[in-house]
């Protein structure tokens, strides 16, 4: 008999449960394949390679809540399994999350997107690391260079007992690049669902351009200054801000909008962040979230009032609200993060400026209150001091320290063009501008 | 599954590689999540797969599958193998592999009262007791929110190489973390997350005393949040409690002695280290400054007695009486520092290259008790916890705000402060110590670093430390 596929196994294990006594069962099989160049001092470090199947289940029983997840072959294995879960299952205490599995929508299917050529080079990476490598020391001799091309093809299957029966198949491409030249240094990243090799290029090019424009850093008093945030700042920061936007953070005490409603004012009026499942270009992009539900684009914040918590069927019911598509069985997630341009082109926007600071790249957000949003973050690689208008030199490191609601409330500016970011410290694809933001609380060491 | 592992490396040792490594590694945890004492749900994870790895002409290769038949396996190889010499063109310097003392050679960590013992109730109870008691503790305030994560996992690895190294090893574990939220109309807001984290079974939560321990924390945070003034604005002195200086340890001496990342092989992630090559004797601080990584401390969160190379693994010297002394190696670096590797690779799990890592990192202490430590302090602070923290990519420039946090007056404590924050270089820190206690404590935590983003278990640990006078500031309020 040939060997059961991945969404026949889910459907099997589906049934069974039910049969057994559960009340509602989803199970979640992806299929990933995956090569990674990692590439530091001008040359690949490793390369790694994935070929991994993984089953994520849901049951409950009597308001019980049981997650899990197993390698696809222990799938096969179905009585073992299930009682293993029966065991727990029977023994633990209600979920004060519970609610049933919503009925999928009438929409709810694939949103896949396989481009060839991803697969292409997943056989062969080399010519992208080339590519990388190459463009990186083209115009401005960087001393060495470091970061990693990133491609995948990913399927996955949703098999649930409302009888959803979802499969959709999707490739996406990570590139980020940091480059180091004297005491300069310079990061940019990019990712998509596709292949642009113009764009990978790009990277590595504005990753050497930052490195070499920011030799030679000078200090810079603290005190409240006026920032220009890079696409790749504003990201980071605005993935901390999703997060929060989670019914699962709200309950749990860990977002700034544990006390707010939607319809609140909470950000500047330009403001605009939108969680974006469906956008064609942004590699998390999906037709349907994990409890099946059809997913669609909506925003987080629509010009600086909160629009959406981000819900499943459990945070939803607790907080009396809808599910959003944005399951995640017990924790909800935002897809994709899609911030709306603004007036400026990017001279205009330092224009705006008589004193202030550019941060092209940030690292190690923590917060010190969740609930207020006290957080400080590292500004690292290229910095720059405005003056009158003008970019003038670079800087020595320094952090923000501030509150969260303070950025979102003080965003004065925003640029036309958006970028396409994603890298270690972004792991929520964000197309972002750069963004100017008054009077924000800049530290350093004392000594 | 050693016959898998051998035929492994034998079809990559055929295929031209220069050594293989082949592992199996299965992670097995079991999670409880609540809230305000409810339950939220029940959770089991197990990774289990194989990962290869592969040096051919000096380029390295990893692949890893999670089918666990030959010929799951062998494609996995084949894959690493293939992709790596795809690569080797592009490598200016080949990467060349250093000696290690490997072994061969099974252990398990002990376990006093297992998890599968323990009935589920008794686990289930720990967040009833927590939020009832801590509810009661808080009065003129309010405990809002009480998040709790308990985790059990027992991690399961048998490691072969292509120069003999046979380990296998089972290590169970346990993780309790909570998240605290207090507030008040008036005052705002006061937050707590922290971690409980060892080897061992079940009895950890005793030793631990979590729920005793978390009720007073909750009664203290409300009264910082009642009570708590601006911290001084001039210098004082100041004694850093011995969790911030774990933190510390861990940050400032542990990452930029990995050699990793001094050679940059973490330049795009994880960040370079202020300590470039050749730099061993350099002077980071004052006699005071010896911080250890070791991870054959019994019962630690960052057990293992050997490395994810089969490497004996031992305590290591990073600062010794404050001047760099030694890095931390796998197999890669001490090829490059001609020396011998110290048994400091790690993998998360199957799907993950082993990487240099921390395992606990701690401050040596002195000879005080806490109360000598202050009695001289005319005029300073005690900062005993944070939350909030950073330090920059080459581990310079750190950032810690402190949240239960004392005024010292002639030697006493006297009432609460709000939000110290403790912003200064490394060598600052570690030339400013002037005494240490005699207490040495350990704080788990999970330290992330590689590409894709690995999280290991890591104690950092320390005595109370004394600083001459410093300027703190104020976090945002």
């Amino acid at each position: 008999m040939a060997a059961l596929s991945g969404s026949e196994l889910a459907s099997r294990f589906v049934s069974k449960a039910l049969e057994m006594g559960f009340s509602d069962v989803a199970v979640l099989v992806e299929d990933v394949s995956r090569v990674m160049v990692k590439f530091a001092n001008s040359q690949p470090s490793v390369v790694q390679r994935w070929d991994i199947s993984v089953a994520s289940l849901y049951l409950s029983k009597n308001k019980r809540l049981y997650t899990g997840s197993v390698v696809l072959d222990r799938l096969r294995d179905l009585d073992k399994l299930l009682h293993e879960i029966s065991y727990v299952v029977d023994r633990v205490s209600e979920s004060e999350l519970y609610a049933p599995l919503p009925e999928p929508g009438k929409k709810a299917g694939g949103f896949s997107f396989v481009d060839t050529r991803v697969v292409e080079s997943m056989k062969d990476p080399s010519r992208l690391a080339e590519l990388v490598l190459e463009a990186s020391a083209r115009e401005h001799k960087v001393d060495f260079t470091a970061g990693k091309v990133d491609l995948w093809l990913r399927r996955k299957h949703l098999a649930t007992s409302t009888g959803a029966l979802l499969e959709e198949e999707s490739t996406g491409v990570e590139v980020y690049v940091r480059s180091f030249k004297e005491d300069g240094s310079g990061q940019w990243g990019f990712s998509s669902r596709s292949l642009d090799e113009k764009k990978i290029e790009e990277t590595a090019l504005k990753a050497s351009e930052l490195a070499h424009e920011s030799r030679g850093r000078s200090p810079v008093e603290p005190g409240v200054y006026d920032v220009i945030l890079s696409p790749l700042v504003f990201s980071q920061l605005l993935n901390v801000v999703a997060w929060m936007s989670t019914g699962l953070s709200v309950l749990t005490g860990t977002s700034i909008f544990a006390d707010k409603r939607p319809g609140e004012q909470v950000a500047s009026p330009l403001l605009t962040v939108w969680d974006a499942p469906r956008d064609e270009k942004l590699p998390h992009s999906t037709g349907f979230d994990d409890e099946a539900l059809e997913t669609y684009n909506k925003p987080i914040i629509e010009k600086g009032v909160l629009k959406n918590i981000l819900h499943n069927s459990k945070t939803a019911a607790k907080l009396n609200a809808k599910p959003t598509g944005n399951a995640g069985w017990v924790s909800p997630r935002a897809w994709n993060l899609v911030v709306e341009g603004g007036d400026y082109k990017f001279d205009e926007l330092v224009s705006e400026v008589k004193r202030g600071v550019f941060i092209t790249n940030n690292w190690y957000t923590r917060l010190q209150n969740y609930v207020e949003g006290v957080f400080s973050t590292i500004a690292r690689d290229a910095i720059f001091l405005v003056e009158s208008g003008r970019i003038v030199k670079p800087l020595e490191r320094l952090r923000i320290a501030d509150k969260l609601p303070n950025i979102l409330k003080n965003v004065a500016g925003l640029t036309r063009d958006t970028y396409d970011i994603m890298w270690w410290e972004v792991r929520i694809p964000t197309r972002a501008p750069y963004a100017l933001i008054r009077n924000v609380n800049i530290t350093k060491h004392f000594v | 599954m050693e016959d898998l592992l051998q035929k492994a490396i034998a079809e990559a040792s055929s295929m031209g590689a220069t050594y293989v490594e082949a592992r199996y590694h299965k992670n097995d945890y079991f999670t409880l999540r609540a809230r305000n004492g409810n339950l939220i749900d029940s959770s089991r994870e197990v990774e289990e797969g194989v990962g290869v790895r592969v040096l051919v002409d000096g380029s390295l290769g990893f692949a890893s599958t999670s089918t666990l038949s030959n010929e799951g396996i062998l494609e996995a190889v084949r894959r690493a193998v293939a992709t790596a010499k795809r690569l080797s063109g592009l490598m200016k310097s080949p990467l060349r592999l250093g000696p290690g003392r490997t072994g061969r050679v099974k252990y398990e960590v002990p376990v006093v009262k297992s998890f599968e013992n323990t009935p589920l109730d008794e686990k289930i109870g720990l967040f009833r007791e927590l939020w009832s008691r801590g509810r009661e503790v808080v009065k003129e305030a309010s405990l809002k929110v009480m998040f709790n994560e308990y985790v059990e996992s027992i991690e399961e690895k048998v490691i072969l190489t292509s120069e003999g190294a046979y380990v296998r090893s089972t290590i169970p574990r346990l993780y309790f973390g909570y998240n605290m939220v207090i507030s008040h109309p008036q005052k705002g807001v006061v937050q707590r997350w922290r971690e409980f984290g060892g080897s061992g079974g079940f009895e950890l939560v005793e030793k631990w005393r979590v729920v005793g321990t978390i009720v007073e924390e909750a009664g203290t945070l409300a009264r910082v949040l009642l009570e708590a003034r601006a911290p001084p604005s001039e210098p004082v002195e100041v004694l850093v409690g011995s969790e911030i200086v774990g933190l510390m340890a861990h940050e400032s001496a542990g990452h930029p002695s990995e050699a990793d990342r001094i050679l940059g092989r973490e330049a795009a992630q994880a960040g370079m280290s202020f300590i470039k090559k050749g730099m061993r004797g350099f002077k980071v601080g004052n006699e005071n400054a010896t911080v250890v990584d070791d991870p054959t401390i019994p019962g630690s969160y960052g057990f293992f007695l050997y490395d994810d190379e089969g490497v004996s693994a031992r305590p290591k010297y990073l600062y010794r009486e404050g001047e760099v002394y030694e890095h931390l190696h796998n197999r890669f670096t001490a090829a490059e520092y001609n020396t011998e590797s110290n048994g400091s690779a790690r993998a998360m799990n199957y799907a993950s290259e082993p990487i240099i890592r921390m395992s606990n990192t701690y401050v040596t202490p002195g000879d005080y008790t806490f109360e000598e430590l202050i009695e001289d302090i005319e005029y300073g602070v005690y900062i005993k916890s944070y939350m909030e923290w950073n330090i920059d990519d080459e581990r310079w420039s750190q950032r810690y705000v402190g949240l239960e946090a004392y005024l010292i007056e002639k030697g006493e404590l006297k009432g609460f402060v709000r939000n110290p924050v403790l912003e200064l270089t490394t060598k600052t820190f570690y030339s400013s110590i002037v005494a240490k206690s005699k207490d040495l404590r350990f704080y788990a935590g999970t330290c992330g670093k590689g590409e894709p983003s690995q999280g290991v278990p890591v104690w950092f640990g320390g005595p109370d430390v004394k600083l001459s006078k410093i300027r703190l500031g104020v976090a945002p309020g």
